[in-house]
């Protein structure tokens, strides 16, 4: 066996890092949306997809990066609103297996909208101008993007957890996840945070997909691996827990980076390898409370 | 009053007669008259596909999303025995239905505990490990991208089933059989009880069932339907493609069988024949044949949760109770 220089390693592990990042971001949104709803979004996938269309169209108009990534979180999050609405509103209360069904009818439909919209190619996404270099840490070299992504990824959940933690919103948010009736009998409106969490949780989807739209580009059919990434994550980080989407977001980013690195074709396997081990060690996830599963 | 209408909600749960199991057989004789005969055979290889699904999501309650794992492994084995080891139809068939019931057994061992979406979300990540796992790290035996080719054409007692319409024939008796099998389970004790988990399973767990257990062996027959149809496929196409292990086939399977009424008996045969007329008709009209038809479960899901057999049934009852209270 031949040594693999320790920078290179470092190197992996960052990619890792940042990739995982942009799951964390996922599938945090998922987890909200869970806990919050108790829908699983067979949808959540394609929210990034229309997030990473956003960043392009508003990139292409306005030429700045950053207008496009909030403005994606923004458009997306208003098209959730939408959707829970018109389209999840009726089905509370009914089979819970409905919303999982029409959030999947969603999956199939809207990838082929964008296919009309903007054709059946992917759309590039340039690196913002001020990251596309390359920085040093002595004999580590990482792209500023990734770099980017893992701070910017800090910023997001510490925000959101200073969020659900501290404002009066999310507070009422937190507590409607633990028991909405309740919350409903003090007199808040339940609906209504049910739709603007639903809203926060695509919004974080769509930053995912924004985020890491510069590094793949924007295509129609980018959806269904995000969906299936993020019900991964879940699985291994526990239904309906931030701290596991965050640790499991990290821990399948660092899987799949290092397998990419040692056996390639293994790469798109082996996070389903390390799901079913979780599944076989600690079927909860590492963070799921016992019972919810 | 209060005995009629009873009397109706026993009818509305109630197997079907006979009259309706001999009579789908006798419609399904005529069907190459209609369609063309290669689009028929396709609609009974799924309609015994939806069979299985249906008992699993309309009888049992259980949603699995990774239903293509047991198509695709079925449609894999028996293609791999057909091209590599020259198996006779028989052989290549067994092997296509066992091999899902294997895999059946591992992931209801894992995962069969876990409520409703979980497991949905479960099967699909395993369904998807078999995709990639079949395009990239055993492409050596898979051919990956392409698809398994080269399947030498099949016979039966040196009658061949190259030609689609003895094919169309072949695949009948077996359709003709599963359907029959299926009535046959519905009636027995062990289908009363996936029926009585889906309407109340903590009763049924109450009353000293083990819910696990049936749960666990109505995934594994689920696979047998599964795999048979997979295994059929192969025969009928003469290759595998990579597809069959999609989570779009798993996807589709669950829209026919919702399409058509999940649990009543004969929702996904007409699930998968109205299904698979509409993507052939629109798909001739325009390639974006998803955004309709993705559109019309969602609908589907909103109005009508019931499918089309589901809605008719509803209706008939409820005529029936009309003129009962006269």
């Amino acid at each position: 066996m031949f040594e693999i220089p320790w920078n290179v390693i470092a190197m992996q592990f960052f990619f890792g890092i940042a990739l995982g990042c942009i799951f964390v971001l996922l599938s945090s949104g998922m987890s909200i949306i869970f806990g919050l709803l108790d829908v699983v979004n067979f949808a959540h996938g394609t929210f990034a997809m229309l997030g990473a269309y956003a960043v392009f169209v508003v990139v292409s108009l306005t030429g700045n990066f950053f207008i496009g990534l909030v403005s994606a979180v923004i458009i997306v999050g208003i098209i959730g609103m939408f959707v829970e609405f018109i389209l999840l509103k009726p089905l509370y209360g009914k089979d819970p297996l409905l919303p999982l069904l029409l959030t999947f009818g969603l999956s199939v439909a809207i990838p082929d909208l964008i296919k009309i919209i903007f054709g059946l190619i992917g759309k590039p996404v340039n690196y913002p101008e001020a990251l596309s270099g390359i920085i040093a840490l002595g004999p580590v070299i990482i792209p500023g993007y990734r770099l980017f992504i893992i701070l910017f990824t800090l910023v997001a959940i510490i925000s959101l957890w200073l969020f659900l933690k501290k404002s009066d919103l999310g507070m009422i948010i937190r507590a409607s996840t633990r028991d909405s009736l309740m919350v409903q009998t003090l007199g808040i409106n339940v609906s209504r945070i049910w739709t603007i969490g639903f809203a926060i949780g695509v919004g974080l989807a769509a930053l995912a997909g924004a985020i890491a739209a510069p590094m793949m580009s924007a295509t129609p059919d980018m959806g269904v691996d995000m969906t299936m990434t993020a019900f991964v994550v879940t699985v291994v980080g526990g239904l309906g827990s931030l701290g596991g989407a965050i640790v499991g977001g990290l821990l399948i980013g660092l899987v799949v980076a290092f397998t990419a690195f040692i056996a390639g074709e293994y790469s798109s396997v082996s996070m389903y390898f390390c799901m079913a081990l979780i599944l076989l060690l600690r079927p909860r996830g590492l963070f799921g409370e016992q019972g919810r599963e | 009053m209060v005995d009629n209408s009873t009397n109706t909600i026993q009818q509305l749960h109630a197997p079907p007669k006979p009259l309706v199991v001999y009579g789908a057989i006798f419609v399904l004789l005529f069907l190459p008259l209609v369609i063309s005969t290669p689009l028929a055979t396709e609609i009974l290889i799924w309609a015994i596909f939806g069979m299985g699904f249906n008992l699993l999501l309309g009888y049992t309650g259980v949603l699995s999303f990774g239903h293509a794992a047991y198509f695709g492994l079925g449609a894999y084995s028996a293609g791999l025995a057909f091209r590599y080891l020259d198996a006779h139809l028989f052989v290549g068939i067994v092997a296509g239905i066992l091999a899902p019931m294997i895999l059946a057994c591992f992931i209801g061992a894992l995962a069969i505990r876990k409520r409703g979406v979980y497991f949905a979300m479960i099967s699909l990540a395993f369904a998807q490990m078999l995709y990639f796992l079949a395009l990239s790290p055993l492409k050596e035996i898979t051919r990956g991208e392409d698809g398994l080719t080269h399947i030498p054409a099949m016979a039966l007692f040196s009658f061949s089933l190259g030609k689609p319409l003895p094919l169309y024939y072949f695949v009948l008796v077996i359709t003709a059989i599963m359907l029959y099998s299926t009535w046959r389970i519905l009636q027995s004790p062990f289908g009363k009880l996936l029926q009585a988990f889906r309407e109340n399973e903590e009763r049924a767990k109450a009353c000293g069932y083990n819910t696990t257990l049936v749960k666990f062996f109505s995934l594994v027959i689920s696979a047998f339907y599964a795999g048979l149809a997979g295994a059929l496929n192969t025969v009928y196409l003469g290759y595998v493609p990579l597809t069959t292990l999609f989570w779009l086939t798993s996807g589709t399977m669950v829209m026919m069988t919702i399409l058509g009424g999940k649990g009543t008996f004969l929702g996904p045969l007409v699930g998968v024949g109205v299904f698979l007329f509409l993507q052939n008709t629109i798909s001739l009209i325009t390639p974006r044949w998803e955004l309709f038809v993705g559109s019309i479960f969602v609908a589907i899901i909103l109005l009508f949760p019931g499918g089309i057999m589901g809605t008719v049934e509803e209706k008939i009852a409820a005529y029936r109770m009309r003129r009962a209270s006269k």
